[in-house]
């Protein structure tokens, strides 16, 4: 490259195999999974080695490729202006996976809005919803669904997603400060409480008095809460790299982009969350049982 | 244009370019990137118009016929597999023109290749990323094609339309995997897309050389910027409808089935809340090109540049807000479709606006009819008449009679076959010779232009007649009374399907004849940066960031 | 051009006619059967004006650009870039003909999405009669058929399934209370022994008067001069009801019940297509209705209810004898 005659700090990247070997691996899994699903070329439904295997490349290439990106980082490459751009795009990516979780909300405010009105005579009857404020819910969850109670265990998680909130901020505050030990400190307890919420998830789904698959309440409850989880995971593995890099001695006071990101991915995380806590858990819940 | 005036140092002698291999599998730089688009968008194309080919053909006269030859049985069997055929030929037909030939050509090769040259930048933001934004569109691609030749149901492939309406979509429809392979690959796609957008956007916003504000960035960056803010925000939604779908299919959930108190009607919101961007994201690049072609043949600056910026910014805008005019007939309730029919005319502003600053742009001007400026003049006069269709079917009253009706057909392909395939080879013509370090033939380029031009406006024009007589789309056979008019536009695919040859034997006759390109054929009119570097630019430019200086204004 | 010549004369000559099947060559919209249909060629026609004379305009404009403003006619450029005076005007005049447009549009709208309160109709005929305004009456009548709006509603449900159609008149009951309810299959399916399977699921020799892909073998009847109320359903997946000259199309949803409404004058049979994307054939499940006398249509109820559906088809023949039918079909 012509990097010795360079004069300006944007980061022009060595060719890389990674992006030819992601798409790669993306067929691969996608086939898998259809293969998985439905049996395809001859495999029949339930086969799950093709899909393990692009699974495994899958994250195979992750890893390498954000190697590559942290090893850029500590040479240099990542300079004022890069991280500028940086920035932009982990705000920019927010951006799309908050428009994800429109989709989720969409839907799930359709079925509660206009499930009387669905499951009435006609479609004009959901005029005559609009008449009065929260009993555009009425009907909804629908006759016969058990929902779970709000103020037990989601109240809890509300909890522990607002403090482990809380934890991140501590731990970014102290690696500013150049407190390293407060910062690792910190970042394990956001770690742990957000492990301790997927494992109250878990456990929460696991009493449920409804399905994913048969009800629209049930698909419309887990496809939303459920996708919130998925992420709840992503960011928990996130933040636990972020102390792993912090254990192993990366990440410096006045560098640490990484770090900043999965903070701002966990913010994220929390705020879908007070979203759901309120119009998913608490206000059918008011509606129904109040 | 404000560049007028650029300091700028050629440096970039020394070009190391890497091994074929590594330069073109493993590439991190946005021309190789944007050529490898472009090539990709080709042989998309070359698919994608072959089944419209087939389309054309089947229609040109009435009875089933053509396709018949290309499924297996004989006689009634045949026959019942055709239709079947059929149905999966024009869903691929659209899916493949929208999202691996035209997406992939304006904004993966155009865009990859000229908003950093145009904004002074060296390469894009994330180069490593812009090249798994190309892979995963040629994966979708892959899948895509998969797609078409596993079970679906009836037959192979999916036939539901490239608007994937459940339950014709979900198991009730097409029980078989084609449907699954083909969510798989549309999430693939955009993931694709919102990856580049991601780097257009931070590209655009961060990577500006000195001197050049917003406000003096080229029309082209702005059509790029936009149309990203498009795909970034509406492409999610559609994951999720595709996600739900998918659930739907294979996972027992509920979303858009009837039986479990579902709704398909909500797929269709989620669809088009993405799909009513989507035409502008198809479009909004090509508007950007136009204006350059314009400015530079016409050797005069853009009329109006602030409010042709901001025309495209409102364009992207109430884009956003105007979805269900897809969906007047689905039973929606009479005060919404009143507020689509008002927001939907709104439009119509703005578009205005574009169309009369580019005639305002070459009033005055001393005119070269090079061929892309054929393209250009071409491309506004039939936008117009896809555009002012739009607004006699943004009446919901007209809708009502027009929906489903070839008269649809017609609009949508006034402004993306005639409107955006059109940009796109205004810009392929314009910048040719910039991307390859080659000079096209004049001739056969003016021949391809004449051609395209007649032959598409056969084929698209009398499918308004067709559509006011109510011949429905996605029909493989038609009633009699709409043979003469089909007949026509079957002719009119002919013309066009020389035209393309024609766009082939130029291609061939340039690379054959390889005479060297000048830095900028174009002469005075030409002041975007792009032009201030050789042709072909180096493969690293901009080593040193040109300065930006406003001496002329706009 | 002797096609488009041809063309042209259909346009101008078609007048109605007993059957509204598409004409070959047509430039517009089939002729209105309906007052719905009547104001949507009404309003498509102004605003088709306003179209062409907006291409026109540009049309012209390009082509004085091209004439005047080339690099022979003009060698050096101008180098203006603004004017706001024209800017503003057009900004605003486009918006200023998008409300023409819009003042149009909206009542066209409600007109035709909205089902008519009859109580209503009948009452405000009666105040305008008693108010002496007959002027603003017979422009109400034109409108509302407050003479038909005494008889009530029909009612049909049209219920879309893979591919064909099944008809429900929810007010025509038998002894035993059930509704009339047939289903209209397609007689052209573009396989070779449609004629065959046609004559010998009906034992009729009219198929050369069923108009290729969009006559049925039982026609959906309503008595003309009647507010029909029609409801669209699905069984499987969305299928949309659609006759051209109603200038109605309402698509089947499953899970949802849509409605419509409309009211035909002139007797006769009309054609539409199914109009959403249903499946392998959806080329090939046509809408006939059948437009009959009040009396021809209460004696069609009869036979039906009764079972006797050839019978009953018999009543609803508007074809005085095979020859005529065949003059019919020559004729298309």
């Amino acid at each position: 490259m012509a990097h010795d005659e360079v004069k300006h700090d944007f980061h022009l990247v060595n060719p890389s195999p990674w992006p030819l070997l992601g798409s790669f691996s993306v067929i691969v899994t996608a086939l898998g999974g259809v293969t998985f699903m439905k049996g395809l070329f001859g495999l029949e439904a339930g086969t799950w080695w093709l899909l393990a295997i692009g699974l495994s490349m899958v994250i195979w290439v992750m890893f390498g490729w954000w190697r590559e990106v942290i090893k850029e980082g500590r040479v240099g490459d990542h300079t004022p202006v890069v991280q500028i751009g940086l920035r932009y795009g982990m705000i920019l990516f927010i951006a799309s996976e908050i428009m994800f979780f429109v989709g989720w909300f969409w839907s799930f405010f359709e079925f509660a809005i206009f499930e009387s009105a669905r499951v009435g005579e006609t479609w004009d009857s959901a005029n005559a919803l609009y008449a009065d404020g929260l009993s555009r819910f009425a009907g909804w969850p629908p006759v016969g669904v058990e929902t779970f109670d709000p103020f037990h265990l989601p109240l809890i998680n509300t909890l522990i997603l607002l403090l482990s909130g809380t934890t991140v901020t501590w731990a970014h505050h102290a690696l500013q400060h150049n407190d390293r030990s407060g910062a690792k400190l910190g970042l394990v307890f956001t770690v742990l409480l957000g492990m301790v919420f997927t494992l109250l998830q878990a456990y929460e789904y696991s009493h449920a008095a409804f399905t994913y698959d048969g009800t629209l309440y049930g698909s419309a409850f887990f496809m939303a809460t459920g996708f919130h989880g998925a992420h709840v995971v992503i960011g928990t593995i996130f933040l636990a790299i972020c102390l792993i890099r912090l254990l192993m001695g990366g990440m410096s006071a006045d560098k640490h982009l990484g770090f900043e990101f999965a903070a701002w991915y966990w913010h994220f995380v929390d705020v879908v969350w007070l979203f759901l806590f309120a119009f998913v858990y608490v206000v059918p819940f008011l509606v129904y049982g109040g | 244009m404000p560049m007028d005036e650029v300091a700028i140092d050629h440096h970039d002698a020394h070009d190391h370019k890497p091994g074929f291999f590594t330069r073109w599998l493993f590439s991190t730089n946005h021309k190789d990137i944007g050529t490898l688009y472009l090539i990709f968008a080709l042989i998309a194309g070359v698919v994608g118009y072959t089944l419209s080919g087939l389309i054309r053909w089947e229609l040109a006269e009435p009875g089933i016929g053509v396709m018949t030859q290309f499924v297996a049985g004989e006689g009634d069997v045949a026959i019942q597999n055709a239709k079947h055929f059929y149905n999966t030929v024009i869903t691929y037909h659209g899916l493949i023109m929208i999202f691996f030939m035209v997406m992939p050509a304006l904004i993966g090769g155009f865009g990859n290749w000229f908003v950093p040259l145009m904004i002074g930048a060296p390469d894009m933001a994330f180069p490593r990323m812009n090249n798994i934004s190309f892979w995963l569109t040629v994966a979708a691609f892959v899948l895509a094609c998969i797609s078409m030749t596993v079970p679906g149901g009836p037959g192979n492939g999916f036939g539901g339309g490239w608007v994937l309406y459940p339950p014709l979509s979900s198991t009730t429809g097409h029980p078989g995997p084609a449907m699954d392979v083909l969510i798989l690959a549309l999430h693939t796609a955009g993931i694709a897309s919102i990856l580049g957008a991601i780097n257009f956007i931070v590209t655009i916003l961060n990577m500006r050389a000195p001197g050049m504000t917003m406000h003096k960035m080229p029309l082209f960056a702005w059509g790029v910027l936009i149309t990203a803010v498009l795909l970034l925000l509406s492409l999610p939604v559609l994951a999720a409808a595709l996600t739900m779908l998918l659930t739907d299919r294979n996972f027992g959930s509920q979303f858009f089935s009837p039986a479990g108190g579902g709704d398909p009607v909500m797929f269709q919101h989620l669809f088009w809340f993405f799909g009513h961007p989507e035409v502008y994201i198809m479009i909004l690049p090509a508007f950007g090109i136009i204006s350059h072609i314009v400015s530079t043949f016409s050797k005069k600056p853009i009329f109006g540049y602030l409010g042709m910026a901001y025309a495209m910014v409102s364009i992207g805008v109430i884009g956003f807000v105007v979805w269900a005019h897809h969906m007047y007939t689905v039973g929606m309730d009479v005060d919404l479709k009143a507020y689509f029919v008002a927001a939907t005319m709104v439009i119509a502003v703005p578009t205005g606006i574009k169309i009369f600053s580019w005639i305002a742009t070459m009033w005055g001007g001393s005119i070269d009819f090079k061929v892309p400026m054929l393209w250009a003049i071409g491309f506004i006069f039939l936008f117009t008449v896809g555009g002012v269709t739009g607004v006699v079917l943004a009446n919901a009253g007209i809708d009502h009679a027009l929906h489903d009706t070839y008269y649809v057909v017609a609009h949508f392909h006034y402004v993306l076959s005639l409107g955006a395939v059109f940009g796109l080879f205004a810009g392929w013509y314009y910048w040719f010779e910039k991307m390859f370090g080659i000079k096209y033939n004049g001739v056969i380029g003016g021949l391809h232009f004449w051609l395209m031009f007649i032959g598409s406006n056969v084929l698209f024009f009398p499918q308004h007649f067709l559509g006011l007589q109510g011949m429905p789309r996605r029909y493989i056979d038609y009633a009699d009374g709409f043979a003469t008019w089909h007949m026509w536009s079957s002719i009119g695919y002919a013309i066009t399907l020389v035209a393309t040859l024609i766009f082939f034997v130029g291609l061939v006759e340039a690379m054959i004849r390889r005479r060297k390109g000048e830095a900028n054929p174009w002469g005075e009119g030409a002041t975007t940066l792009e032009w201030t570097l050789p042709s072909p630019p180096p493969f690293h430019q901009f080593n040193e960031l040109p300065h930006v200086t406003n001496k002329g204004g706009h | 051009m002797r096609h488009l010549l041809a063309a042209l004369c259909a346009a101008v000559m078609a007048s109605p006619a007993l059957a509204f099947v598409p004409q070959d060559g047509a430039l517009g919209f089939q002729p209105a059967a309906t007052r719905i249909a009547e104001r949507i060629h009404v309003f498509h026609h102004f605003v088709l004006i306003i179209i062409v004379l907006i291409t026109l305009l540009v049309l012209g404009l390009l082509l004085w650009i091209i004439m005047r403003h080339n690099r022979k006619a003009n060698p050096v450029p101008k180098k203006f870039s603004h004017n706001t005076l024209i800017e503003v005007i057009w900004t605003v005049v486009p918006a200023l003909i998008l409300v023409a447009i819009a003042s149009q549009s909206f009542p066209n709208l409600y007109y035709q999405d909205v089902v008519p309160n009859l109580q209503q109709i009948t009452d405000k005929s009666d105040k305008l009669i008693a108010d002496g305004k007959t002027a603003q009456q017979e422009r109400f009548a034109k409108d509302y058929y407050p003479e038909a709006a005494e008889k009530g509603f029909v009612n049909v449900k049209a219920q879309g399934n893979q591919w064909n159609w099944t008809y429900t008149y929810p007010d025509l009951v038998d002894d035993s209370g059930y509704p009339l309810e047939f289903v209209s299959n397609p007689v052209h399916v573009g396989i070779s022994a449609d004629a065959d399977n046609y004559a010998g699921a009906t034992g009729r020799t009219d198929f050369a008067s069923k108009p290729r892909n969009l006559g049925v073998d039982y026609p959906m009847v309503i008595p003309e001069d009647r507010f029909v109320r029609y409801y669209t359903a699905a069984a499987d997946v969305i299928h949309s009801w659609a006759v051209p000259a109603f200038g109605v199309k309402t698509d089947a949803v499953p899970g949802r019940l849509n409605e419509g409404w409309f009211l035909v004058e002139e007797p006769g049979v009309y054609y539409g297509q199914c109009s959403e994307l249903c499946g392998v054939n959806h080329a090939f499940m046509p809408i006939e209705v059948r437009v009959v006398s009040q009396a021809q249509f209460d004696s069609w109820a009869e036979f039906m209810l009764a079972g006797d559906y050839e019978a009953a088809y018999a009543t609803v023949d508007v074809f005085a004898s095979n020859e005529q039918a065949t003059q019919f079909a020559a004729k298309q």
